[in-house]
């Protein structure tokens, strides 16, 4: 049962300007869950892409069975036995499952015997319970239903060795749980698995042993029965940890925003928000919580005039701004954090100070008469950075190098700095490690207390209980229910979250 | 085995020496051609360079090709910058050719100079900037690809011209060739040094380049340009008004390029006639990216290319190589700068193949 196999020893690589992996060990044994637990950009990823075959590892050996290998590719690791779940799934939309499972297989070649895999891949999903039909379109499947995709498309192809990657962080709490039934399973049938992540109530629920990063280092490898999370945390974050966050009391003002059976459809042609009303007050914090695709990116585009609805209105203090434009509502005092910061939020390539004058680069004193001051612009790029301590490398460098907590504090700080009326927050710490995490709820929390309206839209129902003062459960375009931050319960959020209830405002 | 990894920031250093490799590379691949004519490359290139700067004459015929490749690739870096894809420069320049020789061949010759040359370089302006104005419209309301358009556009200016030229516009006089009548010398463009050819679209060029510079540096519409090129969802996220910038940059482009087919015209060429040398259009887009988008830096290497040509003509006729030689240089140096692209995405690592 002992037997080794994975040995990685000694890895190492550098990514310029980063040492990702820095002489790391690390072994899984044979009928193991072994979890690697770490921060944003500790280096699971890159450790766990070495293995895959996708990064190559700049020093250091790999292991498989107690036999040297060299693993120039994803093919290279199929052949190998190891198969891996990535954080972002490696599907083509638009193609079926089916074809999403026969695509790179080598036995393949121009014809493809679709009755043979479909009758595979009915096999596995009958075993584990996965309910997929092999017909399906990638586009049709919820996202937990494309990750058990993944997981067929590894067994498919033999993989004794499971590399998942984070797979929990765009899974409700059920899905997870369910998850957790299938990788134990597995485990059951004599497969090895490593497992990714860096929330620690799964982690202590699902590990045998617990490998720590941090900052591309091994911090040290545990078994779970002789840790607690909290002494998981210490090592992870290098330092005590905060497991809730101080709050002053509520002091709600008026309504400021007022959304009325809104109506609006998503990008495939589907009604996305149905009938959906509620408001939100001056002082307090509206968290929605919902799994994802159930409407909250729409919403917010919405109401920031980044999508249009077909129905119904949004008011804001008394005005209607249904429908205007994206920079009339910004006028207004809407600002938007939006979920995808590096695709909406920020230009990858511009500079600190570029990004920084997004929203008021076309007023004084930035811009008169049509030309920008540069000086002006890179004065307020300073204030911003100095006012809420975000580093970058050097002022003029691009901030796709900044790290995703800096990026998220400079939308964060230029989006304040607007004095909104309205700050809408779309998972706002998605990706972040504990410490940037911290800073941007706290920065929520006390423009709260300043007396902004916050609608907080998150995936993460921790984050939803941390900081909302109440909180409403989205499902298929529809607000559940509203719940008060004192009556609210994990588990019935949980139940709601999942459609079960019937929809009531 | 050659392993390829995705890479996230590039060096300056790498950004500075792919240019400058493509342009030795085409060199090379230029040196390979000319071994097919059975010459030795060293003494083609060494007549190339002092076919283009050995001499006062030589050089400024360097300047005078050097003209329309500022004109069109400062308006081109308009475009680019903002990731529109204007492969049409080559029709732009045509259709202001005519829109300029329209006002050029139907004006009193008693007309002022200064004025009747004001008018015909807006008209120029204008036809280009109509011209290009097409393919911004079709992307702003229909999301139609510019690549293609502006490519296709590119044709029907041609044959636009090549009906003047055999119908209407053809000179009665000029025994059947498609050639208007020639340009009174109120439509000329003066030359400015005398037994040369620089004529005073070289100053218009300067004038040019020094607008676009600002345009992009300084002004809000450059900044708002470079968002649109860099991210269209952030620019819409922030509330730019997208269809109204492609319009403006596009005026720009297409404006710049008919103004160098006019200035062509009426300060080299004196009729409108069906070669009037449209390619410049395409060679600019190969300028334009050697330059990283940088207008002063493309003026520089518009000299060069200009260089390339002058230089070529001068090979052509003293050594017997064939002129399309200029051409090979020139695209290979584009096919190399575009390899380069891929540098700037991957990290390419050479590695024996141990399994
Ligand atoms: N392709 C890459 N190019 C440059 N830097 C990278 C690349 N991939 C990861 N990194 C950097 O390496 C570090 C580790 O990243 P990663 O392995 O993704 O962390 P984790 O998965 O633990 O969050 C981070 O600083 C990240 O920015
Ligand atoms: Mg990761």
């Amino acid at each position: 049962m002992d037997e080794i196999i994975v040995q990685a020893k000694g890895i190492t690589k550098y990514f310029p300007g980063v040492l990702a992996n820095n002489h790391i060990d690390f072994e899984l044994k044979k009928g193991e869950i072994h979890t690697l637990l770490g921060e944003n950009g500790a280096g699971k990823s890159t450790l766990m892409n070495i293995l895959d075959g996708i990064y190559h590892p700049d020093e250091g050996e790999i292991y498989i069975k107690g036999k040297k290998v060299h693993i120039q590719n994803p093919f290279d690791a199929m052949a190998n036995s190891i198969g891996m779940i990535h954080q972002h799934f490696m599907l083509v939309d638009t193609l079926t499952v089916l074809e999403n499972v026969a695509l790179g297989l080598k036995s393949q070649g121009l014809y493809i015997d679709k009755k043979e895999i479909s009758k595979q891949i009915e096999t596995i999903s009958k075993k584990y319970h996965f309910n997929i039909n092999p017909y399906s379109k990638i586009w049709q499947l919820s996202v937990g239903e494309q990750q058990r995709v993944e997981i067929i498309k590894t067994l498919f192809r033999k993989a004794e060795i499971l590399i998942l990657d984070e797979p929990t962080a765009v899974l409700t709490p059920q899905e997870s749980e369910d998850l957790f039934k299938i990788l134990n399973q597995l485990l059951k049938e004599g497969k090895s698995i490593i497992f990714i992540s860096h929330k620690l109530d799964e982690v202590m629920e699902i590990s045998d042993r617990i490998t720590v990063l941090r900052k591309g280092k091994v911090v040290g490898t545990v078994h779970k029965k002789d840790v607690t999370k909290g002494y998981l945390a210490k090592m992870m974050v290098g330092r005590e940890v905060l497991f809730s966050l101080e709050r002053k009391p509520l002091k709600r003002r008026g309504e400021v925003l007022k959304v009325k059976e809104l109506e609006a459809y998503n990008d495939k042609g589907f009604k996305a928000l149905k009938k959906i009303s509620f408001s939100v007050f001056g002082g307090e914090i509206f968290g929605i919580a919902g799994i994802s695709g159930n409407g909250q990116k729409i919403l917010a585009q919405t109401i920031t005039g980044l999508r249009r609805a077909t129905r119904g209105k949004t008011i804001l203090n008394d005005a209607d701004i249904t429908n205007a434009s994206p920079k009339v509502i910004a006028n207004k005092g809407v600002n938007y954090i939006p979920p995808d910061r590096l695709k909406v939020g920020l230009i990858p390539n511009l500079d600190t100070t570029e990004n920084a004058i997004l929203r008021s680069y076309d007023r004084e004193p930035i811009t008169k008469r049509n030309f920008i001051d540069h000086q002006k612009a890179a004065e307020y790029a300073k204030s911003l950075i100095r006012k809420f301590n975000i580093m970058v490398p050097r002022i003029d460098a691009p901030v796709k190098l900044l790290s995703g907590g800096n990026m998220q504090k400079l939308l964060l700080a230029r989006e304040i700095a607007e004095r909104p009326k309205l700050l809408i927050a779309v998972h706002p710490t998605r990706g972040l490690d504990v410490g940037a995490t911290e800073f941007i709820r706290k920065q929520l929390l006390k423009e709260r207390d300043n007396g902004l309206a916050v609608l907080l839209i998150s995936e993460d129902l921790d984050e939803i209980l941390m900081v909302s003062d109440r909180i409403g459960v989205i499902y298929e375009g529809q607000i559940m229910k509203v719940i008060n931050i004192e009556d609210a319960e994990r588990n019935k959020i949980g139940l709601l979250m999942a459609g079960v209830n019937s929809p009531k405002n | 085995m050659l392993l390829f990894e995705k890479r996230e920031t590039v060096s300056t250093k790498l950004k500075a020496a792919i240019p400058l490799v493509s342009v030795f590379l085409g060199l090379v691949t230029g040196a390979i051609a000319i071994l097919f004519t059975r010459t030795n490359p060293i003494i083609v290139y060494q007549a190339l360079v002092k076919g283009a700067f050995g001499s006062v004459y030589t050089f400024s015929e360097t300047l005078v090709a050097a003209i329309p490749l500022i004109l069109i690739s400062a308006g081109l870096i308009v475009a680019f910058r903002m990731n529109f894809w204007n492969i049409g420069a080559y029709g732009q320049y045509i259709i202001g050719a005519i829109f300029g020789s329209f006002f050029a061949l139907n004006m009193p010759a008693t007309m002022s100079r200064p004025l009747l040359l004001t008018i015909i370089c807006l008209a120029g302006f204008l036809g280009g900037a109509l011209w290009g104005l097409i393919p911004a419209a079709l992307k702003a309301f229909w999301e139609v690809n510019e690549v293609i358009t502006t490519l296709l556009l590119n044709y029907v200016a041609l044959y636009i011209l090549k009906y003047l030229m055999y119908g209407p516009w053809r000179n009665p006089e000029s025994h059947g060739f498609p050639l208007s009548k020639p340009f009174e010398l109120n439509a000329q463009l003066p030359r400015l040094l005398p037994r040369t050819r620089i004529h005073f679209g070289i100053i218009l060029g300067i004038i040019a380049v020094i607008i676009v510079y600002i345009i992009i540096k300084k002004t809000k519409f450059g900044y708002e340009i470079r968002v649109i090129g860099e991210n269209k969802r952030a620019a819409r996220y922030a509330g730019i008004n997208i269809t109204k910038n492609i319009f403006i940059a596009m005026a720009i482009s297409g404006g710049l390029a008919g103004l160098a087919g006019l200035a062509q015209l009426s300060g080299v060429i004196h009729m409108l006639q069906i070669e009037i040398n449209p390619g410049y259009g395409y060679t600019a887009i190969v300028v334009a990216w050697l330059a990283s988008l940088n207008p002063i830096i493309a003026m520089l290497i518009s000299v060069a290319f200009g260089g390339l040509e002058a230089g070529g003509y001068q090979i052509q006729m003293a050594i017997r190589v064939p002129f399309g030689i200029v051409g090979t240089i020139e695209s290979a140096v584009l096919f190399f700068l575009l390899g380069g692209e891929i540098l700037k995405k991957y990290r390419i690592k050479l590695r024996r193949n141990i399994l």
